[in-house]
């Protein structure tokens, strides 16, 4: 089954066409690269697909629904996004941002303990966001995209800002993903640790699908 | 399926999960909103500072022994109450704006109108305490004796509020994202809630004076608040997205 389907999928903000007619599928319990140069479209796909820019036209299934209708609602909280921005606020702390969004996709709290460790965040989980460096910040999206245990993560180049360390990690947590049977479309230029992680490269340049390697 | 044509609304709890999930989404955003509040001081703070140095400049300005000028005193009020939460709710979206934060609301597993409603209950709870503290500055510098009719008062201040909370969330979640919100939040609220401050005025006016409120006056206010809590909730499921 497929995790993802488009077809002649197209977003225009005004003039400017950042999607154009790109139909791709991305089977389920696969790692699916989103590569491409600079203003290609990768950050508009993954937020097509995380339902947080309507597309123009064309249509959208993410993990069997259309994410934009009304049955898709609540699939909203199945889709672990990360964006360029970690999606944080500053003035909480760790613990309370994950608290948060706990509350509002019905998380057990228990879950929150568990991320914290798994992540390694225990050393900054009373700590206020703003206070973080980069590479922590990184960390707390990713766990707080993962709050739901997502069968699906769109990740917006996730390995910014980590370090060599925290960068396997990652790897060696997207494995573990695959394995349980899960889809991740992650969206990167040059990721350093992922050699053999990849199912397959999805390429865009200038909004137009360039290639599908499997 | 075409993905921008599908249907989307549904009142609060029209479906069974959404019934469960909608008021918790609610609940959740208000206390965030309310936390946030608390902690960085400076919406509530700005408000308080503001509110006390338009009502000490009427306080000297108003010669408060002329009957004629004592009428003003209700519509001052309620424009003190609109330029002060003017200033708070333009920054009622400043935390999602930072960090991407607003993705969060627009990913909520239910109809985006449980963020309106939890957004604005906490724009009213932040307009309630600013009524209050310039009721008081009124109470010290203008002499004003709300104890007269002190019921009405607190309805037509709760209405009120209630209209602003509702207009001005909405509004402020469309301006988050523009180019010179600072301008385009009071150019697109003054008109709106225009309705909101001739009502609260003139019941203000005569509630002081000791005259009674024609019923319509009230329906009209209370009508007013319903509609643009309807349409906020309605509206909101598109104003988050890009």
């Amino acid at each position: 089954m497929s995790a993802i389907e488009i077809s002649l999928l197209e977003k225009r903000f005004g003039r400017v066409r950042a999607l154009d007619r790109v139909s791709a599928t991305i089977p389920e319990g696969s790692i699916t690269l989103l590569s491409g140069p600079n203003g290609a479209g990768k950050s508009t796909l993954l937020r097509v697909l995380a339902c947080l820019t309507r597309p123009t036209r064309g249509t959208v299934r993410v993990l069997g629904v259309n994410p934009f209708s009304r049955d898709g609602v609540v699939h909203r909280g199945r889709l672990g996004y990360l964006g360029q921005e970690a999606a944080l606020y500053g003035e909480l702390t760790v613990q309370e941002n994950l608290e948060f969004c706990a509350n509002l996709y019905g998380v057990d709290p228990q879950r929150i303990r568990a991320l914290i460790q798994d992540m390694e965040l225990e050393p900054v989980a009373r700590q206020r966001v703003r206070t973080l460096s980069l590479g922590y910040r990184r960390r707390v999206g990713l766990a707080r995209a993962r709050l739901t245990d997502p069968p699906l993560l769109l990740l917006d180049e996730p390995w910014n800002g980590l370090d060599a360390e925290a960068s396997q990690r990652l790897t060696d947590l997207l494995q573990r993903h695959r394995e349980a049977g899960r889809t991740a479309l992650v969206a990167a230029h040059s990721p350093a640790t992922t050699a053999g992680l990849f199912d397959a490269v999805l390429r865009l340049e200038a909004g137009r699908l360039a290639g599908l390697e499997r | 399926m075409p993905c921008s044509g599908s249907k989307r609304g549904g009142w609060p709890g029209s479906s069974g999960e959404g019934a469960v999930i909608g008021p918790r989404v609610a609940t959740a955003v208000l206390r965030k909103d309310l936390l946030l509040d608390l902690r960085s001081k400076d919406r509530v703070g700005h408000m308080a500072v503001f509110a006390a140095l338009i009502v000490v400049l009427l306080s000297i300005s108003l010669p408060s022994s002329n009957p004629a000028t004592r009428g003003w005193i209700p519509p001052l009020i309620w424009i003190v109450f609109l330029f002060t939460s003017l200033l708070g709710l333009g920054r009622s979206f400043q935390a999602e704006s930072e960090e991407g934060a607003v993705a969060l609301l627009v990913q909520v597993p239910c109809d985006r109108g449980w963020v309106f409603l939890g957004k604005a209950a906490a724009n009213l709870l932040a307009l309630l305490g600013v009524q209050l503290w310039t009721a008081i500055l009124c109470t010290v510098f203008l002499d004003v004796a709300w104890a007269v009719a002190l019921p009405e008062i607190l309805l037509v201040g709760l209405l009120g509020a209630i209209g602003l909370a509702a207009v001005g969330t909405l509004l402020s979640a469309m301006a988050n994202s523009a180019r010179f919100r600072e301008f385009l939040l009071p150019v697109l609220l003054f008109p709106l809630i225009l309705p909101v401050l001739i009502f609260a005025a003139r019941m203000t006016t005569e509630v002081l004076a000791g005259r009674e409120i024609p019923l319509a006056w009230w329906g009209a206010l209370g009508l007013y608040d319903w509609v643009f809590v309807l349409i906020g909730y309605f509206v909101f499921e598109y104003i988050l997205e890009d």
